[in-house]
């Protein structure tokens, strides 16, 4: 029971990350895609030290370590 | 005779190219998906490909594409799948209850053991950080 709530809970939150990104792609959309988000995101820098980049390429390398090398 | 600046267009490098990027990009993942979890060889190619990318991301040797300046009124709905698999994940790790209420890496785990997936995984980790880069 507790195990398909966990599985039901994971699928829901990737259907609306794919939903989203759906409706962000047509014409006249107001919501940004997940690209233009992570674009969004990069811009920002504390002086001249890119904290957003670094912030989401560090997040994105730790992703890929933890599922496909851990 | 030289062209004014805003009729000229800056051709893509072949290498910037979907023909030349995706045939790359699925080689060093046919690659990585023989490397099973926990294994040196694993450790060794996540950090070479990411932090290749991430040099790539942070020196200006890639051209960009222009970011937005400002995001649509609509950008607050990306909160809600953020905090709904922030929540399942927070809680599944925190009552730690194992394969009764797993979290997400729990329930990948077994899907990425197979190499086929494992480089399907691979290919959108690095098509995905490919993009970042290009951000």
């Amino acid at each position: 029971m507790m195990r398909a709530l966990a599985i039901s809970g994971f699928l829901a939150s990737l259907a609306f990350f794919a939903v989203l990104e759906w409706l962000a792609r047509r014409d006249g959309s107001r919501i940004p895609t997940l690209g233009e988000m992570c674009a969004y995101v990069m811009r920002y820098e504390v002086g001249p030290v890119p904290v957003g980049r670094i912030g989401l390429f560090g997040f994105w390398w730790w992703l890929g370590w933890h599922f496909l090398a851990r | 005779m030289e062209q004014p600046r805003e009729l000229t267009v800056e051709a893509p490098r072949a290498w910037d190219r979907p023909t030349f990027s995706i045939p790359v990009l699925a080689c060093l993942s046919l690659v990585g998906g023989r490397f099973a979890s926990f294994s040196t060889e694993a450790n060794l190619y996540v950090l070479g490909t990411g932090g290749l990318l991430i040099w790539l991301g942070l020196s200006n040797r890639v051209p960009r594409r222009p970011a937005p300046t400002r995001l649509g009124s609509g950008a607050a709905w990306w909160v809600l799948p953020i905090v709904v698999f922030g929540v399942f994940e927070g809680v599944t790790f925190v009552v730690a209850a194992g394969d009764d209420f797993p979290t997400f890496s729990r329930l990948a785990d077994p899907l990425l053991e197979g190499q086929l997936i494992r480089s399907v995984a691979w290919f959108a980790w690095l098509g995905a950080f490919w993009e970042l880069v290009r951000r």
